[in-house]
């Protein structure tokens, strides 16, 4: 999986590409939560280009939404494919995450 | 029927392998995009709960796998010799708790019970055997 993070001036954005699952999950997280370390409070999770993501993905997302909570700061996900979508919807996690269309409507939500 | 058997190494890197082996068994049997998917993820998570918890020995074990296409089902079958381990048995998650107290604990057993029809489990002497059956809709 390639992790791209772009730094704005108010938020960063991470734009995910490949595959989400056990394997790839660790490096993920070290590089999301040294940015959340450095300062970032407002972040955006880019999944345009993820073809597949697993419960070792989610478990990712969920600590780094509490992390965020706790630290009063934000995080939005967008472009996510049908079925990536679908696999947030089942397990419940878009009734505390917003997930928008496009990383444009994730802009203004954050 | 169209079927392939594989073998996976007790590591996390044979992820690549399975995914790998799908793409080509899909490819061959016209399975679309959004199965193979649900297929993937099932087997996925099935391999790394028995990697995480299958083996409490340091020797190298391989887990096989077969999947077989006939019309309108596809049939998956997991076999590994590791601990005596039921998924049909495991716990299903909370999922409309509160935010503060979710866990992901259970979620894989819970993507795999979304995305798989039936599930038969049995112990045959020193191996789990669990068969997954996904019906194909039109």
């Amino acid at each position: 999986m390639d992790i791209i993070e772009t730094k704005h001036d108010s938020y960063s954005v991470f734009k995910l590409t490949g595959r989400l699952d056990s394997n790839t999950s660790m490096g993920f997280e070290q590089q999301l939560f040294a940015s959340i370390d450095s300062g970032a409070r407002r972040l955006i999770i880019d999944f345009e280009g993820l073809d597949y993501i697993s419960s070792a993905g989610l478990r990712v997302i969920l600590k780094a939404t509490k992390n965020l909570k706790t630290a009063q700061g934000k995080l939005v996900l967008c472009a996510m494919q049908d079925y990536v979508k679908e696999v947030f919807e089942i397990s419940g996690f878009d009734s505390f995450l917003p997930i928008e269309s496009s990383l444009e409507a994730a802009v203004t939500r954050l | 029927m169209t079927t392939i058997s594989f073998e996976l190494d007790t590591k996390l890197a044979a992820l690549d392998v399975l995914c790998e082996q799908l793409e080509h068994f899909c490819a061959a049997t016209g399975i679309p995009k959004k199965q193979k998917f649900e297929i993937n993820l099932a087997l996925d998570e099935l391999f790394t709960n028995i990697l995480s918890h299958g083996f409490r020995d340091a020797r190298p074990h391989r887990i096989q796998i077969s999947v077989s296409h006939a019309p309108r089902v596809v049939t998956i079958v997991i076999r590994d010799d590791g601990i005596p381990f039921n998924p049909l048995k495991a716990p299903a998650p909370e999922l409309k708790c509160p935010f503060d107290d979710r866990k992901v604990g259970g979620l894989g057993i819970h993507l795999i019970r979304s995305y798989i029809d039936e599930m038969d489990y049995e112990r045959c002497g020193r191996h789990n055997v669990l068969t997954l059956r996904k019906f194909l809709k039109n």
